[in-house]
């Protein structure tokens, strides 16, 4: 209040001061009209004028005019302040006959300068007579609805108020749609012009199940407009604006809604002086609204590509760096604008390289309703990212649409970017720190695994090795060649073994034949013979006895020959001492026959001693 | 002797210009199926089958391509066909299970005892040859020892010749019965597909029998008795019936 004072003081003290403010001519008058009513043209001006001229008025009767008035207003906001001054010129008009007129512009001079004005379309309906509702309520009284009450004149004291004088109605601004083609629902309250309303209670908006809905921001206050409905004038109020999305086929009945209004009723007293005093009473009135059904199409088969989206839109994309390092975010920026279900339209799929480290994409709407329909952008955010260097391709994105105008889908696909990624110097880190990125291989899919493409031999069907005739001939050579060997080599051992018997029996009886050539090689005095018939009698001897073959044998493997035997030590040192002179002497012969007579004689009795302790 | 040589060639010719033209089928068949053409790979790999020839790789790579065109059955088919083959090969269990995934029915596996499980392991860890193989090698390697044994004059050869030649004898007698088993699998093909997309199997071997069970393509079971032109089959859950041999198909 305080505020307000200081304003109005503030207005006093600035005083005026004018503006410079451009010039319109504005023309007005209700856009519906009753025949043979009389109704205002009214022409407004922020300037002083003259000569204002009329429009050919054609189909209306001018009445009375102009009649001027003028009114200058200030302003002072902020410190600043405005002045408005406004002059209107008003005439009363009578529509003559039933149509759609239009009033083309009227022009005003100012300074010199003609200004035109808007022009104005009205339209005409067939006149009602305001002064005889009684008659048509009483007609229609059988339409009305409700509790409403005969109501013969305005003598009537409680309102009662006929269906054509007030109702709800749901305009939609198409009845078949496709499925999430945006349909304009616009929730209206058509009045009598002559029929005061109060206010609203109990407002029962509709729930338009089997939508998706946005509202459309409309004023606060209720504009009443003029609007002609089945030949009648009403003054029609929007209560409601909403942008519906249809989400299932069929036919959707959207459900009907009430509102309760206030109405101002005049209300005369049925006394002498009832003319005099008349009351005002508000009357409440339940309005239904009819229910109204919408039938959806279901989408043509989708191509690929399609999220969701239905209406007319456009797709552009925007890549946040071309060359990175590894583990360096990248975005991916997609933005689809245009009007539609833009924020039912899902992110479409953006396939990276399978080892990028990819995030869920963020999205964002930025939509406005409005009687148009739903109109915006959505910007989809992919982040992602590469963790290894290389020359990668971020593929095109394909966005596909349904065009419910065209009733086709359309196709738009984004760039494919190139995306260079160069290995971060934090990458080159240790074993360590790279043990700490490893990661369990992702399975991508299943598949069987490729074909053998080795070149084997192939067989026979149903061969096989087992059982073949090769595999028991096999076993059984195998087993015949052992036992032929087994056989053989017995055998011959045993051959072997009858020989050195028989040689073993027989050395002394050869031993004693050498020995007897010995004997007489020394009655002949023959010396080299005799000692040579003495070493073959004793190397023969030993061959047949230790089974050893003649030329292996020499001192060395015949002592141990002799030793194995268990052959007395003092006897084999005997035998050496033999072989010794015997050997020496057939270099050097010396001695007599006495020495040749004593070695015979010692030989025979070696001989003869070995004998009898080999045998054992 | 010249002329004996030259015989032997105009033998050994045909045979293996025989074998090379069935090789060449298979490059032929494997390129088919590098080149997506599965159903050009099959014919070609059933060409080679057809001509009486075979071998695991064949029916490994005819399963794939069955697989790839879609025919399941076909392709457990051969794959378990291959298996009987190459016992061991991991590639095949791989893609047998695969194509498993597509059969319908899962009956339970019946626990088998331990040692019919290690017996079936042990013998499939090698094919019927493989076994053969090994069983005559242990038996010569035996011969020998046992040749050693007794005409060695060493004492200690002698023992060291026993007590290898006992387990050897051993090796000879199992890894025989093992090339047996196997044998006696490929030779008896008891196991059959269900080739019908359902087939219900009755409580005895007539139309009018009693419903027992519902099988679904792809399954594999056991024929274990036959009657004109039913079949006794066994489930790997126990489950038996019979059924017309019209829907089987022997592995």
């Amino acid at each position: 209040m305080l505020k307000k004072v200081i304003l109005y003081i503030g207005v006093l003290l600035v005083g005026f001061q004018s503006q410079a403010q451009d010039i319109r001519l504005v023309m007005s008058a209700p856009n519906a009209v009753a025949a043979g009513d009389q109704f205002r043209l009214t022409f407004n001006i922020n300037e002083r004028g003259e000569n204002l001229t009329l429009p050919d008025l054609g189909n209306f009767d001018v009445l009375m005019g102009p009649s001027f008035s003028s009114s200058t207003s200030f302003q002072i906001i902020n410190g600043k302040t405005t002045q408005s001054r406004d002059f209107s010129y008003t005439y009363i008009l009578r529509a003559r006959e039933a149509g759609t007129f239009t009033i083309r512009p009227g022009s005003i001079e100012v300074d010199g300068k003609v200004y035109q004005s808007n022009s104005l379309t009205i339209q005409v309906v067939t006149g009602q007579s305001q002064a005889a509702p009684a008659q048509q309520q009483g007609q229609q009284q059988g339409q009305q609805q409700g509790q409403q009450q005969e109501r013969g004149s305005e003598t009537t004291p409680s309102g009662s108020i006929s269906r054509n004088d007030l109702f709800i109605r749901l305009e939609l601004s198409r009845h078949q749609a496709y499925k999430g083609q945006q349909i304009i629902a616009t929730v209206k309250l058509y009045a009598n012009p002559n029929m005061p309303l109060a206010g609203f209670e109990e407002v029962n908006l509709p729930t338009y199940e089997g939508f998706y809905t946005q509202d459309i921001d409309i004023p606060q206050q209720i504009n009443f407009k003029r609007e002609v409905f089945n030949d009648r004038i009403y003054q029609v109020g929007v209560l409601k604006k909403t942008v519906l999305f249809p989400q299932q086929t069929g036919s959707i009945t959207i459900k009907p809604f009430s509102i309760t209004t206030l109405v101002q009723q005049r209300v005369r007293q049925r006394s002498f002086f009832d003319d005099f005093f008349t009351g005002i009473q508000t009357v409440r009135a339940k309005l239904t609204s009819d229910a109204v059904s919408v039938s959806v199409r279901d989408l043509p088969p989708a191509p690929a590509g399609f999220s969701g989206g239905v209406g007319d839109f456009r797709i552009s994309s925007e890549i946040s760096q071309q060359e990175v390092t590894t583990n360096d975010a990248v975005t991916l920026k997609l933005t689809i604008s245009g009007t539609g279900n833009i924020r039912l339209i899902q992110a479409p799929k953006l396939a990276l390289p399978g080892d990028f480290e990819q995030y869920d994409p963020s999205s964002a709407d930025n939509v406005r309703a409005s009687d148009g329909g739903v109109s915006g952008s959505k910007s989809i955010e992919y982040l992602f990212q590469p963790r290894y260097a290389g020359d990668f391709k971020i593929p095109s994105v394909q966005f596909a649409w349904f065009n419910p105008a065209s009733g086709k889908y359309e196709q738009q696909s984004t760039p494919e970017y190139d995306l260079k990624v160069t290995k971060g110097e934090g990458d080159q880190g240790t074993g360590v720190v790279r043990s700490l990125r490893k990661q369990d291989i992702q399975t991508i899919g299943q598949d069987i695994r490729f074909i053998s493409q080795k070149q084997v031999p192939l067989k026979e069907k149903g061969s096989s090795f087992f059982g073949s005739t090769l595999f028991w001939a096999i076993y059984l050579l195998g087993t015949a060649a052992f036992a032929v060997f087994f056989v053989v080599y017995r055998k011959k051992m045993e051959e072997n073994s009858n020989i050195a018997l028989v040689r073993n029996k027989k050395a002394n009886r050869v031993a004693r034949k050498h020995l007897k050539v010995a004997s007489d090689h020394l009655k002949k005095q023959q010396g080299e013979a005799f000692y040579d018939a003495l070493l073959k009698a004793f190397w023969g001897y030993l061959s047949d006895k230790l089974s050893i073959p003649l030329a292996d044998l020499r001192r060395e493997t015949a002592v141990e020959g002799l030793e194995a035997r268990k052959v007395d030590p003092g006897l084999i040192s005997d035998f050496l001492a033999v072989v010794d002179q015997c050997e020496y002497a057939r270099f050097a012969p010396s001695g007599g026959a006495q020495v040749m007579h004593e070695l015979y004689e010692k030989a025979e009795d070696v001989i003869s001693k070995m004998e009898k302790q080999i045998k054992r | 002797m010249m002329r004996r040589t030259i015989s032997i060639l105009l033998i050994l010719v045909p045979l293996i210009s025989g074998a090379s033209g069935e090789n060449l089928l298979l490059e032929e068949a494997n390129k088919h199926y590098t080149d997506q053409e599965f159903d050009r790979a099959a014919e070609k790999y059933e060409q080679i089958l057809a001509s009486g020839k075979e071998s695991a790789e064949v029916y490994f790579n005819l399963g794939n391509a069955y697989f790839k065109t879609g025919d399941h059955v076909q392709a457990i088919l051969n794959y378990e066909r291959a298996k009987l083959l190459d016992p061991r090969n991991e590639d095949i269990d791989f893609n047998l299970k695969v194509a498993n995934q597509f059969v319908v029915d899962n009956p339970e596996r019946l626990p088998r005892p331990f040692f019919s499980r290690w017996w079936g392991n042990l013998a499939n860890s090698s094919s019927t040859d493989g076994w053969a193989k090994v069983s005559i090698a242990a038996f010569l390697f035996f011969l020998v020892l046992l040749g050693s044994y007794f005409f060695s004059r060493s004492i200690r050869l002698k023992k060291l010749a026993f007590y290898v030649a006992l387990p050897l004898a051993l090796l000879t007698l199992l890894s025989f019965s093992l090339a047996w088993h196997q044998h006696s699998m490929i030779k008896n093909r008891n196991a059959a597909l269900i080739r019908c997309p359902r087939v219900t199997v009755k409580s005895a071997p007539s139309a009018t029998g009693t419903d027992l069970f519902l099988i679904h393509e792809g399954l594999k079971v056991q024929i274990t008795d036959s009657l004109d032109s039913w079949k006794e089959v066994q489930l790997s859950d126990g489950n038996k019936g019979w059924m017309k041999d019209s829907c089987l198909v022997k592995i």
